[in-house]
């Protein structure tokens, strides 16, 4: 078959790929830049602009130079926290599992893929729901804990007392929400069946003979893991942890229910600036694009991680 | 230097036999071949002596005491992977030096041998090199570096050659066998081509469907296969069925002197086996053994040809030099000469149908 045949559905595909990403990515993405530099008219809608001062707000508060408030600043921190925690959280507890789930019969294996691409069916609003009724001082596991009487073994030992250092407990029983805890469990339990689905290819396609040698070679399961296997998955690792970090910068849901309010997220703060109370599209929409920036520098920055040269 | 033996060693998969019960004696020193076709259980045989796998039943013997029960991170047999099983993280000095790592070694120390390693398999300049950076000899070698770091009291060779072409195999199967005889370790090979079996071993285990058919030299192997199997699977080989007489054999209706008559009483059924170098071909019917037949097919490989030939008794193949100038065509009648002394009765082979 000769070279230019295909050239024609060949250009058609390309463009076609370009005007999707364009409508889907580019477009809204400048609209959100746009709008960004929008002014709010108090007591109306907001008005095209070129103003800085939404950004202003952002970094030192709309008061600057009066007073200084690192508010948002704060919330872009709790985003980024929670985020990266649970990210790592996930990818360190599914790695294990997936480790071993890649050393059991074929079928097995099969089976455990199935249920985890279930598990995605569920939305973020049904697993906090569950994990909210699981977490409630009313009906969950405090109540649990009074009922068993291990909140009283918790304060004759002084347990609660620690508990209660993190937050984690009220001078009469434990409390788990609000509280970072719940935030970040709920956060690390939604994304746990992605890092299983993300870890299992590269983890499955370790040649057994590998692992096998390294064992003539006097290595322990343990050191096995720590020198051969961790090694060579490092980089879908560190892509896994990105991707997920990436995923739960977003997360709302999550955050609403289970963190005090005075740490909150970017991406709540986000949705109360353009559909809460103040209805102010441009600052909502300045900080929706700090967000995305974020997000680019630490996926560039984690880029740095993977690309380091192998086997040198 | 210690010996290794397997003593009453078995290994079942479920229902499935993979080795049946079998007892091995490897002297220290020397290499061994598992020869075989694939399915035969060899991979087995060598994994159980490597931890990998843990026999069924049986003994593993080294130097006299038992190390079945300890596992490949303990026993610390050096291993070559049919894979070559590389780390991929890892450069290659870091690869040869990789048991030394693990087992706390320093790092100068660690550096200094994997230099005097690959010096060892002249690969001396590419210790900073990334496996996938070599060639499949190349690689070969790293393995072969890699497993003899720990200094192992037995070195194991999984079908170390078969992912190498023709050429690089020939030359690594002297490799191998020169080093092997410079370190005087015991060394186990598998492989299921007995051109290498016969090039690197001192000695040579055949294994077929989970058995041991026969251990010897290659010489002796080859000369004096314990059955067809053997005598098949080893070279070319005439079997022809007959009976034993009293001087020899009967094939139909021709009668056979033979030099040793084995154990076998007059009467029963036997395989004659002769080797196809030293069936001689002549025009006219010579005095000893001979079978009239008519050429079928005619092999010319350069170096030797492969006369088959259709008998009364069978079809025999005879392999003459190549620089033979009497033309031979198909369709030709010739006798077939079978000097009495290259002539062995062996235990008759199983009906057509039944193996």
């Amino acid at each position: 078959m000769r070279a230019t045949q295909p050239a024609i559905p060949f250009t058609v595909a390309r463009l076609f790929q370009k005007f999707v990403v364009l409508v889907l990515a580019v477009v809204p993405f400048l609209l959100v830049f746009a709008i960004s530099f929008g002014e709010k008219i108090e007591g109306a809608a907001w008005v095209w602009s070129f103003e800085l001062s939404n950004y202003k707000r952002f970094f030192v508060g709309a008061d600057y130079p009066n007073s200084v408030s690192f508010l948002y600043l704060k919330y872009l921190w709790y985003s980024i926290y929670y985020a990266l925690i649970a990210s790592i959280l996930a990818v360190a507890t599914a790695f294990p599992f997936v480790y071993l789930m890649t050393r059991l019969s074929r079928r097995v294996q099969t089976i455990w893929l199935v249920f985890f691409l279930c598990s995605l069916t569920f939305s973020e609003v049904f697993i906090v729901m569950g994990w909210d009724i699981l977490m409630s001082n009313r009906s969950g596991l405090p109540m649990l804990f009074k009922e068993s009487g291990l909140t009283d073994w918790l304060k004759q030992t002084g347990g609660l007392d620690i508990m209660r250092d993190w937050g984690l407990a009220t001078p009469r029983n434990v409390r788990f929400k609000p509280s970072e805890f719940a935030t970040i469990l709920t956060m690390t339990y939604l994304v746990w069946p992605y890092a299983v689905i993300l870890l299992y290819p590269p983890v499955s396609k370790i040649n057994n003979e590998i692992i096998e040698a390294a064992r003539t070679m006097g290595a322990r399961p343990a050191t096995v893991v720590r020198t051969v296997v961790l090694p060579m998955v490092r980089t879908p690792i560190v892509g896994t942890i990105l991707l997920l970090f990436v995923f739960l910068l977003g997360a709302y849901v999550t955050v609403a229910v289970f963190a005090e309010p005075a740490k909150h997220t970017l991406s709540i703060s986000v949705y109360e600036a353009v559909r809460g109370a103040t209805l102010n599209a441009p600052f909502g929409s300045a900080q929706a694009v700090i967000l995305l920036l974020t997000a680019a520098a630490i996926l560039f920055f984690g880029r740095r991680f993977v690309s380091h040269p192998e086997g040198r | 230097m210690s010996d290794l033996e397997l003593s009453g060693i078995r290994k079942n998969f479920g229902d499935f036999v993979a080795m049946h019960k079998a007892d091995l004696f490897f002297e220290a020193g020397k290499l061994t071949a598992l020869l075989g076709p694939s399915g035969c259980g060899k991979t087995t045989l060598l994994r159980m002596i490597a931890g990998l796998e843990a026999p069924s039943e049986g003994q593993i013997l080294l130097g006299g005491k038992d190390i079945a029960s300890l596992s490949a991170e303990q026993r610390k047999f050096g291993m070559v992977f049919q894979s070559f099983a590389l780390f991929p993280h890892l450069n290659v000095a870091r690869n040869v030096s990789y048991s030394l790592r693990i087992a706390g070694v320093d790092a100068l120390t660690r550096r200094a041998r994997a230099r005097e390693l690959l010096e060892l398999v002249q690969l001396a300049d590419k210790g900073n090199n990334r496996i996938g950076e070599l060639s499949g000899g190349q690689q070969q070698r790293v393995a072969i570096a890699r497993a003899l770091a720990q200094e192992p009291v037995i070195f194991l060779l999984d079908e170390p050659m078969s992912a190498l072409d023709a050429q690089l195999r020939n030359d690594m199967q002297m490799e191998l066998r020169l080093l092997q005889q410079r370190l005087g370790i015991t060394t186990i090979v598998v492989t299921h081509d007995q051109r290498e079996a016969m090039t690197i071993a001192d000695k040579i285990v055949v294994m077929s469907q989970g058995r041991i058919e026969q251990v010897g030299t290659p010489q002796e192997i080859y000369h004096k296969p314990a059955n067809g199997f053997v005598a098949s699977f080893i070279g070319n080989a005439n079997l022809l069925d007959g009976r034993a007489t009293n001087s020899g054999v009967t094939l139909g209706d021709t009668h056979f002197a033979v030099a040793e008559r084995g154990g076998f009483a007059s009467g029963d059924r036997v395989t004659l086996f002769c080797r196809p170098e030293a069936v001689r071909l002549t025009e006219v019917a010579p005095s000893g053994n001979a079978l009239k037949g008519m050429v079928t097919f005619v092999r010319d490989e350069g170096i030797a040809r492969e006369i088959h030939l259709d008998t009364g008794a069978g079809h025999i193949i005879a392999e003459i030099p190549g620089s033979f100038n009497e033309t031979i065509r198909i369709g030709d009648r010739l006798h077939a000469e079978f000097p009495v002394e290259t002539l062995h009765l062996l235990p008759a082979r199983p009906a057509a149908g039944a193996a």
